[in-house]
């Protein structure tokens, strides 16, 4: 048997085993059903923490100053209610290409992550995703849509514990 | 099947290169027929069938449904062709091609019906009134037998002409768009056969790739909270997600020995790590501390290319996995992305965003010579070179919805394929099934 069919034959084996014995990565998909509804106060504070969308310059993924006065202000209402979580989502203007901007998303979500993460907020209140430019706020191929579009969204919620 | 033997054997990839391409020091009597205007189209025509046979001119049309796919083909009908289509025999001294090439018919197709079930099919430089290949194929019964003859014959006519049919014996893996928020991998030959959609979970797919063998497909996916790496096991018909630390899973693409180069994040940005047959992290294919994204490895695994941020704008690298060595190969433009190295590992397509859009570039590793190869309009994104490191498939939005579209290692012009409703992007080949 040769090399490459030995090794084909592994990933065959290692998929199957994955697929039929169950592996610690293997995931199921996160629904609603995972979180608990948000009282009166945290849903308070989760749209001031939503509402502090942050921007970003073309291809840039370094918070502007009115960026870091924006997670400044909210830093606080995330440590006053432990209980929240937020996703921070990183996203892109339509120009760059998929795969880059899945990255450059990235970027721009660590950046506001370790903002926070320097102002004391607890890692395991955050979370990170890109989207890239799989999701833009606003419809419009010209500058003004893109401004838009260059951000970071946070999302609130309360997980199950 | 018995093969009408030619006359003369045309080597490999010889005739195409010879009419198309040529290169210092190929010998080139079939040139001059097509210098001047029109001289990267061969023209082709089917004469009238022989036989008789009812299914004549369905084969006929599923023939010309394949040629009208390949960018360097134009296909003429025959009966505008002064004297008429048919042709005074099939093949052998009673043919003759001068009013073809008064027609400007640089390739004539005949087809000779033994019976409802098998049919002789040729192929002549008319120029040269030349055999160039031949075959007798088996039709099965329905059009779907049709379809597989006039694919065989396709594949036939690229060995003969590139040297290379794979591109009618391939599979194309895509990403399509179903609605907000969903987009599933999907599977089709290049003429859309077969097509059928693969995965279906909630959540978006990007970046399909094929395991060598064509068992699996590697995507990544991304639903409501995490990124994960997709696995398509066609064999067993599952879908499985498997998600890494720092929840970031960017462009896989498989290695010659089934493991997996992919752009994860090791907590301070995404690099490109190599998975082993586990899909665990083995280790870190460069380290840099950029952006890093979208490898692509040649048929060796000895060539990388990828897109990093290193010098400021994304531009396009090469790693020598054998040394380490990286060497940059862009040094034009602002913004070089989506990388695809021809199996050779002499060649790297990418895009290259301008004022209009992307457009698609190749980038000859040999002598450091780049060109463009499309030019819109829309914008021109995530080449791919097919198996026979000839054909590169694109994403473009030229129609105003984003779909995918082929061309060649040198241009040619751009052939739809038909993917059906709905967004199609990433198009991804998957290795040719045996002649």
């Amino acid at each position: 048997m040769t090399t490459f069919l030995r090794r084909g034959l592994f990933l065959t084996l290692a998929l199957a085993l994955l697929g039929g014995a169950g592996c610690a990565k293997k995931t199921d998909e996160s629904t609603p059903s995972d979180e608990l509804a948000l009282t009166a106060q945290e849903q308070q504070a989760a749209r001031q923490i939503s509402d502090g969308v942050v921007y970003f310059e073309y291809d840039r993924y370094d918070l502007k100053s009115e960026s870091k006065a924006v997670l400044t202000k909210n830093a606080p209402v995330i440590k006053q209610y432990p209980g929240l979580r937020v996703t921070i989502e990183g996203h892109c203007d339509e120009r760059g290409t998929e795969e880059y901007n899945l990255a450059l998303g990235e970027r721009r979500a660590r950046a506001a992550y370790e903002f926070l993460l320097s102002l004391g907020v607890s890692p395991g209140q955050l979370e990170m995703i890109s989207y890239g430019k799989l999701h833009p706020a606003v419809e419009g191929h010209n500058e003004s849509a893109w401004a838009k579009n260059r951000r970071d969204e946070f999302r609130v919620f309360k997980p199950r514990r | 099947m018995p093969l009408f033997l030619p006359r003369r054997k045309i080597p490999p990839l010889a005739l195409l290169f010879l009419l198309i391409l040529p290169s210092p020091g190929a010998a080139a009597p079939l040139m001059g027929y097509i210098e001047g205007a029109g001289k990267n189209t061969v023209t082709v025509t089917q004469a009238a069938p022989f036989g008789g046979s009812s299914r004549a001119a369905d084969l006929q049309r599923a023939v010309s449904g394949n040629l009208a796919l390949l960018p360097f083909v134009e296909e003429i009908d025959a009966r505008g062709v002064p004297g008429g289509a048919a042709v005074e025999a099939p093949g052998g001294q009673g043919l003759t091609f001068e009013r073809f090439v008064l027609a400007g018919v640089n390739l004539l197709i005949t087809a000779n019906w033994v019976d409802g079930g098998h049919v002789e099919m040729r192929c002549f430089s008319a120029g040269e009134g030349r055999f160039l290949f031949g075959n007798r194929y088996t039709v099965a019964p329905g059009q779907e037998g049709l379809r597989d003859m006039a694919d065989k014959f396709c594949a036939n006519f690229l060995d003969a002409v590139i040297g290379n049919g794979a591109f009618f014996r391939s599979n194309l893996a895509f990403i399509r768009t179903a609605g907000p928020r969903k987009k599933d991998v999907w599977v089709m030959r290049p003429n859309g056969r077969f097509l059928r959609r693969v995965t279906n979970i909630p959540g978006e797919a990007l970046s399909p790739a094929w395991s060598p063998d064509g068992r699996f497909v590697l995507f990544t996916h991304i639903d409501a909270r995490t990124h994960a790496l997709g696995v398509w096991d066609s064999g067993r018909r599952t879908v499985q997600r498997i998600k890494f630390p720092g929840n970031t899973v960017i462009g896989p693409a498989f290695m010659p020995d089934n493991r997996v180069a992919v752009s994860l994040t090791d907590g301070r940005n995404p690099s490109i790590f190599l998975l082993n047959h586990l899909f665990q992290k083995d280790r870190k294919l460069d380290d840099s501390l950029s952006i890093d994204v979208s490898p692509s490895v040649d048929a060796s695994g000895t060539r990388m290319a990828f897109t990093s941020n290193r010098h400021g704008n994304p531009h396009i690298f090469l790693k020598d996995l054998r040394t380490g060595t990286v060497t940059r190969v862009t040094s034009a433009g602002r913004y070089n992305t989506d990388p695809s190295i021809s199996p050779d590992g002499t060649v790297v397509v990418f895009a290259r965003r301008d004022s209009g859009g992307h457009r698609i570039y190749a980038y000859d590793l040999v002598t450091n010579q780049e060109r463009q190869i499309s030019f819109g309009p829309g914008s021109d994104e995530q080449p791919e070179f097919a198996p026979d490191g000839y054909f590169v498939t694109f994403m473009s939005t030229r129609s105003g919805q984003k779909r995918i579209y082929v061309i060649t290692r040198h241009g040619g012009a751009a052939k739809l394929l038909p993917t059906g409703q709905g967004d199609a992007s990433f198009p991804a080949w998957g290795p040719a099934a045996r002649g």
